[in-house]
């Protein structure tokens, strides 16, 4: 085995790893809420009550998670668990630009209802362009006309012609 | 045939030809962006109708409509995001031969099989209304139940490169549908006490937040890629407006199979568009010689995507002609209007209105035309957004997707689950789940669900399902979709592997 397929074989091990994790997340998550479904109080009216088509759901989970599990444990060799730490942080690294992009979503939308619509857009996506892109003069002027038309320009479109007044802001 | 004439001659006059011929290109648009559905597009459009003539005002809105599911082809070729969420099955194929380079042909097939399908429709509409209509308001919640689980059987086309996967999707989509009140006696469920969870997961921000944000982000992982600036889709942008209508016309089963489940999709009242471009995918790939094709931009499956969903909108007109039912909520926008200019919906409005009937049938054909012409004149325009950098489309259509989901139901709460959305969205798709069957399993939840309750309180007796016939025919072919499957499944265990470019399907 050459470095670069022993180097996708450990990729994909740790994928199976991440996998494994996930079903075991989902199986935990169906048997918390098959419990919590069960306190759902019967109705007087009806055979099934509030919690019975979600009892049915998270049982269909846990069931299909389990199987998944047994089939993931039985697919990763040992070895692997050791290198999942270090293959995850460069998986991570890798993609460095989806958590920037992600995490610049999460202060926009957590900005919208204190700065307004029109403010947080703007900062939003001058911001983001200006991380994403080849950085020159004209590319610079183009995110900040683009910014400005899609932070006030639709919100004006929205107010003046829709009548659908986004989020002014507290400030 | 005077209300035949009478109904032509009310449509075919210059103010109303070009007032659908705007409301074709609003209809497109608005379906083009992320997160603006046909629906909003025609709420939006009914206060200005209100000044027009009855006939008038719903030609606009057919415009709308029609041009609407179209639309979402847009962004579903050249973004892989469904445009509304009837475009959901286009992303499959269309995306993929996008990407490989065939972006305009990708459109143009979109745009002709929506065309076709809706002249199908129409045809179907004109001739079956009554008679289909009456049989779909003989089903009671035992049939809705067995055909819901007959559509939730459609997750074992869409799972992707691993079935288990796919069912988890599926069963992850449905546990969501459960978050809320319950859809029969109005009972909290699920909601931690946290106030944003009371009103429920609203199933377009879920779209969003799964398909739209999950693709975005993904589209900026190669850091240097983004970095030089490179072009979202690469490639001939040529509409092939001729060639790609014969290449549709060469399909006539797909294309006929699929706009025939999309008007009886439409037909039933409940979810509509949304089924349809799915059942018809999923018909078009059992069907196929080549299935293996299918999600790595296969035409076929643009055409039974776009034919199937584009059908119901005349399937949907069938139940509010023939008896006033709305199929969909935006046939209760278009009923709302008829309303408004004081004309009664009901089995009578043929009998009262016939130029009306005659003339809603006249315009959904010219509605079906202008998409066509309006399409053709501005695919090239749309085409355009291919040469936009990805530095530039990725944070201004994450802009459109927000400002979509808080429109939905002017809800700051719906955008603090967006975050929630997105995030768990783009965890699936790294950890390779196919996201169509969450998609499917939120939209046929709370269907399937309040049709169980609905049935077991009428007659607490389970053996119903079994012993009506109509329930008994969709369970079989449930059961028979299921063999299929597994027979598929075992005789092709090698599923090709998803490109990094493709979409989850």
């Amino acid at each position: 085995m050459n470095d670069a397929s022993l180097v996708e074989t450990h990729n994909q091990e740790a994928g199976e790893i991440a996998r494994l994790l996930s079903y075991v997340v989902l199986l935990l998550a169906s048997i918390g809420l098959f419990v919590s479904a069960g306190a759902i109080p019967p109705s007087r009216f009806e055979k099934l009550g509030a919690g019975a088509f979600p009892k049915i759901v998270f049982v269909g989970l846990a069931v299909v998670s389990a199987i998944a599990i047994i089939d993931a444990v039985r697919k990763i060799p040992r070895s692997a668990y050791g290198r999942f730490r270090s293959q995850t942080v460069a998986w991570a690294r890798r993609r460095y630009l989806v958590f920037v992009c992600l995490g610049a979503l999460t202060a926009y939308l957590l900005a919208i209802p204190v700065l307004g619509f029109s403010i947080a857009s703007l900062i939003f996506l001058f911001g983001l362009q200006v991380i994403l892109m080849p950085r020159t003069a004209k590319s610079i002027a183009i995110a900040a006309v683009i910014a400005l038309a899609f932070s006030y320009g639709l919100n004006w479109l929205f107010a003046e012609v829709f009548t659908v007044f986004l989020p002014r802001g507290v400030i | 045939m005077a209300d035949f004439l009478s109904g032509a001659a009310q449509i075919f006059t210059l103010v109303t030809l070009i007032y659908m011929l705007a409301g074709s290109v609003a209809g497109i648009v608005a379906a083009a962006i992320p997160g603006f559905t046909v629906t909003m597009a025609i709420v939006l459009t009914l206060p200005l109708t209100f000044t027009m003539d009855p006939l008038q005002g719903i030609a606009v809105m057919l415009s709308v409509y029609v041009g609407g599911y179209t639309g979402g082809l847009i962004s579903a070729a050249l973004l892989g995001i469904p445009g509304t969420p009837s475009s959901v099955a286009t992303t499959f194929d269309a995306f993929p031969m996008a990407r490989n380079g065939e972006p305009g042909r990708a459109l143009s097939l979109g745009v002709w099989a929506s065309f076709f399908g809706t002249v199908i429709s129409t045809i179907v509409l004109i001739f079956a209304a009554p008679p289909l209509a009456l049989f779909a308001v003989r089903l009671g919640p035992w049939e809705y139940f067995s055909l819901i689980v007959f559509a939730l059987t459609i997750v074992a086309s869409l799972v992707g490169s691993s079935a288990i996967r796919g069912l988890l999707a599926g069963l992850i989509g449905l546990a969501i549908s459960t978050v809320g009140t319950d859809p029969i006696m109005g009972r909290p469920r699920f909601d931690f006490g946290i106030e944003m969870l009371q009103a429920g997961l609203p199933f377009l921000v879920v779209l969003i937040g799964i398909f739209a944000i999950s693709q975005l982000v993904s589209e900026v992982e190669d850091a240097r890629n983004v970095r030089s600036g490179n072009k979202l889709v690469t490639g001939a942008i040529d509409f092939q407006t001729w060639k790609v209508m014969k290449e549709v016309l060469m399909r006539p089963v797909n294309l006929l199979r699929s706009s025939i489940v999309g008007v009886l999709i439409g037909a039933l009242p409940g979810a509509g568009g949304s089924i349809a471009n799915l059942v018809a995918y999923d018909q078009a790939k059992r069907a196929s010689k080549h299935p293996e094709r299918f999600g790595t931009g296969e035409a076929d499956g643009i055409v039974a995507s776009e034919a199937g969903n584009s059908a119901t909108a005349g399937g949907g007109l069938i139940p509010l002609i023939g008896l006033g039912i709305p199929g969909s909520a935006v046939d209760a926008i278009l009923m709302a209007s008829l309303m408004v200019h004081g004309i009664s919906v009901g089995p009578r409005l043929i009998l009262d209105n016939a130029d009306l009937v005659y003339g809603m049938f006249i315009a959904m054909v010219v509605a079906s035309f202008m998409m066509l012409i309006v399409s053709v004149l501005s695919m090239r325009l749309f085409l355009r957004v291919t040469e936009v950098p990805k530095w530039l489309i990725v944070p201004v259509v994450m802009t459109c997707c927000v400002v979509g989901t808080f429109a939905l139901n002017n809800r700051v709460t719906d955008l603090y689950l967006l975050i929630f959305i997105g995030i768990t969205g783009y965890t699936l798709r790294a950890l390779d789940y196919s996201l169509a069957p969450l998609v499917l399993g939120v939209i046929l939840g709370p269907i399937a669900e309040t049709n169980l309750r609905r049935a077991l309180m009428t007659d607490e007796d389970p053996t119903l399902f079994l012993t009506r016939p109509i329930s008994l025919i969709f369970l079989i072919a449930a059961l028979v979709s299921i063999v299929w499957a597994i027979r598929s499944h075992l005789k092709n265990p090698k599923k090709i592997e998803r490109s990094s470019d493709a979409p989850s399907s």
